[in-house]
């Protein structure tokens, strides 16, 4: 199961949750503009958001930065919430949405988003180390080392579990481009986590 | 490349290795990728190590959710903000899920007691009537240009709504004609105060909320018709 998988399947309240409340009737609640349901759909998808920002952006304070915006972003956005899929589907790919945005990864751009740093040497970011999990960190630091179009593949895929035709699409690209980026990223990061 | 079941001579491609370790290997390549790597080591050990990595991120915990709690209240306050009503950002709005016609109602009921309310308040006491500013970012923007922006985008929406009037129940379609006879009545309301306090700032806010929940009203019962 991978990581979206994984959030998408949890759930919406926890044991101390009382009144314990389905989830759909959080989300039309702030559907319906109440914010105090909003921030319970936030603390639910917070880190599985803020988890696919560090990963792509590959720095921590622009991922703290990206969960802020994709939150009020999906504020704004509640109401083309139709509940075809589960909310946590439709705020992940807001999310995705949000942070190729940022990151201008368009067809405009293919030449730079397949030509970047393709020598791995990406300084390895400064992450917070609060939390003590050396294995986040370690991993987390090793995606953060790969060259950025590498690194947005491979999270699509390998963690967020993404097809290689839907990243295809979602970037414009060959899915035989995809899949060539997704090979050159678990190579990088085998090396990066042997050393 | 051969796709051949029985091939045991040359060394998996990267394409195979990969395919192999996640499972994306079409079935029909797979039998003759799996022969070869029961019998090479080297193959094996690599589509292994791929594997693995993949098994590790499988396993890879998420943020704890305490390390995100400082970020809430900045959130909310940028929602709280973007609740204010803004001529100048039509895109910015809350649309009601259409399976609340009630809500919508009762929100435009509101505006109008709030109209009347505020109406009475600028001609009795100028300017104490307290209003939320429009951010200073927002353009200005008149509420003549503003209603006719929208009005001609709900006219767009009209003409839809009545090509898909026949294949709406006849109970759906009186509602939705209840609630934009309310929306309306709403609208002309506004409309009769601004006239009477053209400087008030709050109708004209207030107007341009009407005039957007009657284009949201439309668009979503054309999207869910």
């Amino acid at each position: 199961m991978t990581l979206r998988q994984r959030a998408l399947a949890r759930p919406l309240v926890t044991a101390t949750d009382a009144p314990v409340l389905l989830a759909d009737d959080v989300v039309r609640r702030a559907q319906q503009g109440d914010v105090d349901a909003f921030e319970r759909l936030y603390r639910v998808h917070a880190p599985a958001v803020h988890a696919l920002a560090r990963r792509m952006l590959g720095d921590e304070g622009a991922a703290r930065e990206m969960v802020q915006d994709v939150f009020v972003r999906a504020w704004e956005r509640l109401g083309s919430f139709r509940g075809e899929s589960a909310f946590g589907t439709w705020l992940h790919r807001v999310g995705v949405n949000l942070i190729l945005n940022q990151l201008r990864v368009t067809k405009r751009d293919v030449a730079r988003f397949i030509d970047d740093g393709a020598d791995g040497t990406t300084p390895i970011p400064a992450f917070a180390t609060s939390s003590g999990v050396e294995e986040r960190i370690d991993l987390d630091a090793a995606i953060a080392r790969l060259p950025a179009g590498a690194r947005i593949v491979f999270v699509l895929h390998d963690i967020e579990g993404y097809a290689h035709d839907e990243i295809a699409q979602m970037l414009g690209l060959a899915p035989g481009t995809i899949r060539a980026q997704l090979w050159r990223a678990r190579r990088q990061l085998m090396r990066h986590l042997d050393a | 490349m051969t796709d051949s079941p029985t091939r045991t001579d040359a060394h998996l491609t990267e394409e195979e290795r990969h395919g192999l370790a996640d499972g994306s290997l079409s079935p029909d390549r797979r039998a003759g990728v799996q022969s070869h790597a029961t019998v090479c080591g080297d193959c094996a050990d690599d589509v292994a190590r791929i594997h693995a990595l993949m098994t590790r991120l499988a396993q890879h915990p998420d943020t704890p959710p305490a390390e995100l709690d400082a970020l809430w209240p900045a959130i909310r306050s940028r929602i709280e903000r973007s609740k204010v009503v803004s001529l100048g950002a039509p895109n910015v709005h809350h649309a009601r899920p259409w399976a609340k016609p009630a809500a919508a109602v009762a929100a435009v009921a509101a505006v109008v007691i709030l109209a009347f309310t505020l109406g009475r308040e600028s001609r009795g006491h100028g300017d104490d009537v307290v209003v939320t500013p429009v951010t200073g970012a927002t353009p200005t923007v008149s509420v003549a240009d503003s209603s006719r922006a929208y009005q001609e985008e709900v006219a767009a929406l009209l003409e839809d709504l009545e090509l898909r009037r026949s294949m709406m129940r006849p109970a759906t379609a009186a509602s939705v004609d209840r609630d934009l006879r309310i929306i309306d009545g709403a609208i002309r309301e506004l409309t009769d105060a601004l006239a009477r306090d053209p400087s008030n700032p709050a109708l004209r806010q207030l107007l341009a909320a009407s005039y957007r929940q009657k284009r949201d009203l439309l668009k979503q019962v054309n999207d869910a018709s």
